[in-house]
């Protein structure tokens, strides 16, 4: 049955508490931070701990923290994992430095990190060790860039702005 | 003629290799796609064949990328519904869903009860029609060519009723952050349950056809295991997963949008070969029209959006939200800067980490097997490459 | 009216005219039926337009088309061995309808060795098929010829087994002679084994015309078009349409010669001798094209190996039990 997120956060704490940054609970979902050294070592204990047993791989992203208005950051991979016999979530992050962005490769704990490792690095940039095939899945193989940084802007929006209202009021007084 | 190494092979080398008993052989690497009649869409897989027999199967995507993480970060939320139906284009209406609840849940607002029961009807409805839309595409390739066209059949009286409230056969653009853009039409009750009480009618002379079928039996059952442990490590979800012995569904764990209130079962099957995938396919539509029928039928009355302020624009915050689309589980990541764009927007889509399994459960089958096995896999391109 | 004296010599070319007539009509007829009894087995209506009346030009305006296509051979294919494939496949299929008889006198030449001379030339199409998936420098050609070698050969033996315990039962091998042998059709008497040969023989035959549940060779949602992916307007109709459907009513002709009494009425009775032996035949021979399309629909794919599996494990061995018995049933009945 779906357990309470403090249940969760109790459980997380219990196990690999001594390793992490950050720990809170989200929206509902237990929310921690590691660092790229104990990444590993934390994922595979969320996967193997019998009272955690996260080994639903749902998705591995990366976060560029820069644009934020209050306390703008730095790269971050962003890992999430869920636990189908006791029913809860758990968001890994691990900050990632935006000039050498390396991270730990989870492929050898969950299979399906490999193409999203692939995705996270053509868009992100990040390098992920322990990854032998980094090569690009969605972007043609010349493509220059990381495009979900926050510092490749789009082409067309950078040159021409939106021209269309932006608020309803704006639309509804004549702007198109 | 192409072939993997260009060695020049003399006679009497062949000679002498068939001599001892050796035959000489050579493995063929095999374009599938990125246009073949079988993959769904842009789908390209690099098969390298030994004889009938595929050694290892390399897929290779984004062929339809188009770059959708970065579009919404451009975007406002309104525009954003529209865009993301275009991601899994057989289940139009579940894509804006994730995006309306991640929405509903930062700005906490809450949905009324009709609101609610209205989505319900929708996304099931569009269930079925997905569904027999992959029941329609896996007996064609496999080279049962009748059943496409009852499926179509079937098909079109639920999208007249999806038409007539929403104005689009495939994609909407219905949901809005705090409930519907309109209320249901005149007749639209009539309709969606004539849709769906037909198919449940016409239901079992479907499936004799095909999983009665001895040769279909032969084509599918113990082609394409996929156990349950690498269904987990691949993030493997949906009735692709569910007919490898697991009985997750997002909709039962963790209800969304009113899904509690109702009664349905999940289905699932013990063995993880692509009859039982297809099987787990054609139950669930029973289910879904159960579902249809108990939303319709026990329709409460009220408003159809609930408090939603002039401008949507959420507050600064990060959540998760993760719903029952029809191939598996769709969520949506949303990091809000409190502007009315997200400012990062991960959308994590069923098929992407259902076909990432693909390598695993291709080693070693037939050229007619990697046929069954694309199509019991089930996967939209706008999916996958988002 | 004047006499008209024909030598042999100009006899045998009104005759072979005529064949080089109705094989194409047949063609066009069997693929209009195609059309039409898929459809309606699918709940829909298939060709309704060209023509006018229930789309019965489709298959007439299909060719037209097909005359006004580019003619395009692969740069990296053997080109002499390309254009020579459809010939190869095609010409075989017409000899065999010089032997069919459908009528007592209406048949181009009552060979002796009827039913030898049809086997063996109707096997030299897989030559063809072979060179045209090899020419065509494209792998899923390679993959659709190697298949349908593989098959043809495989079924070959159903069909010639079969087809040599009716020559049993008649005790000729001229087509001619195995249909007055007939009295009663083949498929009814002798009870049992009739059926049993005719169902082998069926099987046989849908799969040497490469049909579904046969059609591995051509799996349209595999690997294309097969051995014909390359080919493109007459060439293609030649090779795959014409082939197919010229095939097809062959097939039902040989089937009705040497099961269902040709152009014999089904009983002895009477009255049914009036009606013209030629409708007897186009009757039954229908009938079996019937049966053919109404197949396609139904049933899905073979794979490959499970279509070996069948042939060689299965329908061979009860077609040598079935001469077992046929031979059996001559000798003591």
């Amino acid at each position: 049955m779906a357990l309470l997120a403090d249940d969760a956060l109790r459980r997380v704490d219990t196990a690999v508490g001594n390793r992490l940054m950050e720990q809170r609970v989200n929206f509902g979902q237990v929310d921690i931070t590691v660092s790229p050294e104990n990444l590993v070592e934390v994922v595979t204990a969320l996967r193997d701990l019998q009272f955690l047993s996260c080994k639903f791989f749902t998705f591995l992203t990366g976060i560029d923290r820069s644009e934020l208005t209050d306390e703008p950051g730095g790269l971050e991979v962003l890992i999430h994992l869920y636990s189908v016999e006791h029913v809860f979530h758990v968001n890994v992050r691990v900050a990632v430095d935006p000039e050498n962005p390396v991270c730990p490769s989870i492929v050898s704990i969950f299979r399906g990190a490999e193409w999203q490792e692939r995705e996270c690095h053509e868009m992100f940039g990040v390098e992920f060790e322990g990854n032998s095939n980094l090569s690009n899945l969605f972007l043609p193989e010349d493509f220059e860039g990381h495009p979900l940084l926050r510092s490749f802007k789009l082409p067309s929006r950078f040159v021409k702005a939106w021209p269309g209202a932006k608020d309803p009021e704006e639309a509804s007084a004549g702007g198109r | 003629m192409a072939t993997t190494e260009d060695r020049v092979v003399d006679a009497s080398e062949v000679a002498a290799e068939v001599s001892r008993g050796n035959l000489l052989t050579e493995e063929m690497v095999l374009n599938v796609g990125p246009q073949h009649p079988a993959t769904h869409g842009v789908f390209r897989l690099l098969a390298t064949l030994d004889g009938e027999v595929l050694v290892k199967a390399d897929p290779v995507i984004g062929y339809m990328h188009r770059g959708y993480e970065k579009l919404v970060e451009a975007r406002d939320y309104r525009q954003i519904t529209n865009l993301v139906s275009r991601m899994d284009w057989l289940s139009g209406i579940n894509n804006e869903l994730p995006l309306a609840l991640a929405l509903e849940t930062l700005m906490e607002i809450e949905v009324p009860p009709r609101a609610q029961y209205m989505r319900v009807a929708m996304c099931e409805m569009n269930r079925i029609l997905n569904h027999l839309m992959f029941f329609a595409s896996f007996g064609a390739e496999l080279g049962a060519i009748t059943p496409t066209f009852y499926a179509f059949r079937e098909r079109e009286d639920i999208q007249m009723a999806m038409e007539m409230t929403t104005g689009g056969r495939m994609h909407f653009g219905f949901f809005r952050p705090g409930g519907l853009k309109e209320d249901a039409p005149k007749g639209f009750y009539q309709q969606a349950l004539k849709g769906v009480r037909q198919v449940i009618e016409r239901l079992p002379d479907y499936e004799n056809l095909l999983i009665g079928n001895e040769i279909f039996k032969q084509r599918t059952v113990n082609v394409g295991i996929l156990p349950r442990d690498v269904a987990y490590s691949y993030g493997v979800s949906g009735p692709i997963a569910r007919g490898s012995d697991i009985s997750f569904d997002v909709r039962k764990d963790e209800p969304y949008s009113g899904y509690d209130l109702f009664d349905f079962d999940v289905q699932s099957a013990p063995n993880g070969d692509c009859f039982d995938r297809f099987w787990v396919l054609l139950h669930e539509v029973v289910e879904s029209a159960k579902i249809v029928e108990q939303a319709i039928e026990g329709m409460p009355d009220g408003p159809i959006m609930g408090k939603v302020p002039r401008v949507v624009q959420a507050p600064k915050g990060e959540v998760y939200v993760r719903t029952e689309n029809p191939l598996g589980e769709l969520g949506m990541y949303l990091v809000s800067d409190g502007d009315r764009r997200p400012y990062r927007l991960k959308i994590r889509t069923p098929s992407y980490s259902n076909v990432s399994a693909l390598p695993y459960v291709l080693k070693n089958t037939y050229v007619s097997d990697m046929i069954a096995i694309l199509g019991s896999f089930f996967f939209v391109l706008g999916d996958i490459d988002r | 009216m004047p006499e008209i004296i024909l030598t042999t010599w100009q006899i045998l070319l009104v005759k072979v005219a005529v064949i080089l007539v109705v094989v194409p009509m047949g063609a066009l007829v069997g693929g209009y039926a195609e059309h039409k009894v898929m459809a309606h087995l699918q709940h829909r209506l298939g060709p309704m337009y060209p023509g006018g009346f229930h789309g019965w030009a489709t298959t007439l305006a299909d060719g037209i088309k097909f005359l006004f296509k580019e003619d395009i051979i692969p740069a990296a294919a053997d080109r002499k061995v390309f254009s020579l494939a459809p010939a190869a496949i095609m010409v075989p299929i017409i000899m065999v309808y010089l032997v069919i008889p459908m009528d007592r006198t209406l048949v181009v030449e009552d060979l002796d060795v009827g039913i030898f001379y049809l086997l063996a030339i109707s096997s030299v199409s897989t030559i063809g098929i072979l060179m045209a998936g090899w020419s065509s420098a494209n792998k899923y050609a390679l993959i659709g010829a190697l298949r349908s070698a593989a098959q043809l050969i495989a079924y070959e033996l159903p069909i010639v087994l079969s087809a040599a315990a009716v020559a049993m039962l008649a005790g000729t091998l001229s087509l001619n002679g195995i249909v007055e042998a007939q009295n009663f059709p083949f498929v009814l008497w002798p009870p049992g084994i009739g059926l049993a040969l005719f169902l082998v023989f069926t099987t046989g035959a849908v799969a040497e015309m490469t049909r579904v549940p046969f059609d591995m060779p051509v799996a349209e949602s595999e690997i294309i078009t097969g051995p014909f992916t390359e080919y493109t307007g007459m060439r293609y109709i030649f090779s795959h349409m014409f082939a197919e459907m010229g095939h097809m009513v062959a097939f039902g002709g040989i089937g009705t010669t040497l099961f269902l009494g040709g152009y014999r009425p089904i009983i002895p009775w009477e009255p049914l001798e009036l009606i013209p032996g030629v409708v007897w035949f186009a009757a039954k021979t229908m009938l079996m094209i019937f049966l053919f399309l109404w197949i396609r629909p139904t049933f899905p794919r073979v794979r490959e190996d499970q279509l070996q599996k069948f042939a060689w494990k299965f329908l061979i061995p009860v077609s040598l039990a079935l001469i077992l018995f046929t031979g059996a049933w001559v000798l003591y009945v």
